[in-house]
């Protein structure tokens, strides 16, 4: 139990995938304009997340670590597949996308069309890809942990968004040199946070 | 450049110079800013890369004509993780200390904007020849960014190039020190977004209203 | 837009997945070897880098068949299980086992000198940590150490991989007065010198944390072994 908030709230303060990781930063960066929309996509990422963690956790440990088929048979025990690891990952990763697209389309139109193509594009966003393959180079020791993990980024990544939403929408108001408007600042301002993020490092539940 | 088409040229120049794929459309920054700490696996990151992208636009685009369209994202996001893990396996066989530096980032190249975004924006509706250029000028552009960052990081981060110690002994025995923020992941968004500032002071059309 | 029709769909589906996997396995298959070889280079490199021989790629498997004679798995009790060669690697799912805990080790001898390598895995701040502990004849006095790491911050965490660290752990002691302490990593100026503390690495204090406590989880199952080496 200790171990799995320590899970939690190291992957949403400490391991955070957009300011220790920089994962997921185009859809980050390019969504994160108002409040509203960042805070549908931020969910959208999270609930993806903990989905797909928790089944390429099984995956992988069930059929594709060397030696994982074995019990199918012990005849398989020597078969390593892992060297199909990303393209089950994307493939998983996809259809979930493709389902939860399916999902918002249907019970919320008015986010669908606000979300507009990032919704597909949250298939290739790097925090999900990321956070399986952060996921089992960890070795998490059950399915709990990782489903755990999964949430945890997610929520890491949502807070990220939807805190520099906030601060996009007041800085239109500043002066800001013309060079620097937009993009650029938007980096400065991650890089700052993402220092004060740093201050979280030595926590240890 | 008798062989080439001013566009296939074209293709290939833009996205180096004022279409650079990270500075201006944005795109790409995700996997790889984790790799810019020394230079050594951003240059094997940015080649990586650039091959991933040059041959999955020729694939796309030699495909272009038969894939169905309604499971279009889901052949190109095929073909990107089959080419991804063909880098990988290669880089595990011949650049074993490489590819264990760059670890999980390697997995990460398969959802890197860039490359489903010149896959639908560009190999979708082009030659492959043109794709080709297009895929290698992106990678390029990437790539440029890459290694700039890494450079700075590495340089004032921990006093090296490639590994090799550049500032000499004497800087520090007078007080000189490494900057230790460089090598924090937070100094790489920092750097970014100067470059940024730079590039679009030069060039005043590309500034955010 | 065309239309397509879904047997066409289905098709070219079906045909698009066999082309993929039949080129993945190809090279998966026709690179196997070389991986698999470059992990075993690896591995020995690390020990002899904590046996104090410097190796290259090239020439690591000949030295390590000069220097290094076998290898053993021994239980908690100090008995001898098997002559498996477990790698740090293999040693991280052994960590927080109970009695049938396995306890690899490698015996070596450099000019006539016996010496014992002890794999260990832990975590850092990051990821997993690993290395390889080589112990004198007494199985108590460090001959030399090899750390490496998965994924810890360049320049901070990850210097746990430089001479610097690691030299100073040569001839610390993992026993005192009969009783196994292991090696402490502490900040320096914390601590007033003595043979089983090493100075931690300034600015990776997680990681450090993290190798002390690797050190200690992973050299105390040993200690029954140990004792019957020394008597």
């Amino acid at each position: 139990m200790e171990n799995i908030l320590n899970i939690f709230v190291k992957s949403i303060f400490i391991d955070n995938m957009i300011f220790a990781y920089f994962l997921g930063m185009c859809s980050y960066l390019a969504v994160s304009k108002t409040v509203k929309t960042s805070l549908g996509l931020g969910l959208a990422v999270t609930f993806v997340e903990l989905i797909t963690v928790p089944v390429n956790y099984l995956i992988s440990k069930y059929l594709l670590a060397p030696g994982a088929l074995a019990w199918l048979s012990p005849s398989l025990a020597d078969v390593d597949l892992s060297f199909l690891t990303f393209i089950m990952f994307i493939a998983i990763i996809a259809s979930i996308v493709q389902l939860v697209e399916m999902i918002v389309e249907k019970y919320a139109p008015a986010l669908y069309n606000s979300l507009g193509i990032f919704l597909p594009l949250i298939a290739v966003n790097c925090a999900i890809m990321g956070a399986s393959l952060f996921m089992q180079e960890r070795a998490f020791a059950n399915v709990a942990e990782a489903a755990v993990y999964g949430l945890g980024s997610g929520i890491g990544w949502l807070l990220a968004i939807v805190a520099i939403a906030a601060i996009r929408e007041r800085i239109k108001y500043s002066h800001i040199p013309a060079p620097l408007r937009g993009l650029g600042i938007a980096f400065i301002i991650t890089g700052i946070m993402a220092i004060s993020f740093m201050s979280f490092m030595g926590i240890k539940l | 450049m008798s062989i080439f088409s001013s566009t296939t040229w074209e293709a290939f120049t833009r996205p180096l110079g004022k279409d650079n794929p990270v500075t201006t459309q944005i795109l790409g920054i995700c996997s790889a800013l984790a790799v810019t700490v020394q230079l050594k696996p951003a240059i094997v990151m940015a080649i990586s890369v650039t091959a991933v992208c040059a041959c999955s636009n020729i694939v796309i685009s030699l495909l272009r004509k038969y894939i169905p369209t309604s499971i279009r994202i889901i052949v190109q996001l095929v073909v990107v993780a089959s080419l991804v893990i063909i880098v990988d396996q290669i880089l595990k066989a011949f650049a074993y200390d490489v590819s264990k530096q760059l670890s999980v980032y390697v997995g990460l190249i398969i959802t890197n904007c860039i490359l489903m975004g010149r896959l639908e924006a560009f190999a979708m509706s082009n030659s492959p020849l043109d794709s080709f250029m297009d895929g290698l000028g992106n990678g390029f552009g990437y790539g440029k960014i890459l290694i700039i960052v890494a450079f700075l990081r590495e340089l004032f981060g921990s006093g090296n190039l490639f590994g090799l110690q550049v500032i000499p002994q004497s800087f520090y025995e007078v007080g000189y020190m490494n900057n230790g923020m460089m090598i924090q992941p937070p100094m790489a968004l920092i750097i970014v977004g100067c470059i940024i500032w730079f590039i679009r002071a030069r060039h005043e059309e590309m500034q955010e209203k | 837009m065309k239309n397509f029709s879904n047997l066409y769909i289905f098709t070219f589906a079906a045909v698009l997945v066999l082309l993929v996997a039949a080129a993945l396995s190809f090279t998966a298959l026709s690179l196997q070897g070389r991986q698999q070889r470059n992990r075993e280079i690896e591995t020995k490199r690390s020990i002899l880098t904590s046996l104090g021989v410097t190796s290259t790629v090239d020439d690591a498997e000949t030295l390590f068949a000069k220097y290094v004679k076998g290898s053993l798995v021994v239980n908690p009790a100090g008995e001898t299980v098997s002559e498996e060669a477990m790698t740090a690697q293999d040693v991280k799912e052994q960590v927080g086992r109970g009695a049938d805990r396995k306890l690899p080790l490698y015996k070596a001898e450099i000019d006539g000198q016996p010496y014992t390598v002890i794999p260990v895995a832990g975590k850092g701040l990051w990821g997993a940590i690993w290395g390889y502990v080589a112990l004198q004849g007494d199985c108590s006095t460090i001959k030399g150490v090899f750390f490496d790491h998965a994924s810890e911050t360049p320049g901070l965490g990850a210097e746990i991989t430089t001479d610097k660290f690691r030299t100073p752990f040569a001839g610390k002691r993992i026993y005192e007065g009969g009783r196994l302490v292991s090696i402490k990593v502490a900040k320096k100026g914390t601590y007033t010198p003595d043979d089983h503390t090493v100075d931690a690495i300034s600015g990776g204090t997680m990681t450090s944390k993290g190798l002390d406590a690797m050190l200690k989880d992973c050299l105390t199952p040993y200690d029954n072994y140990f004792k019957k080496q020394q008597n």
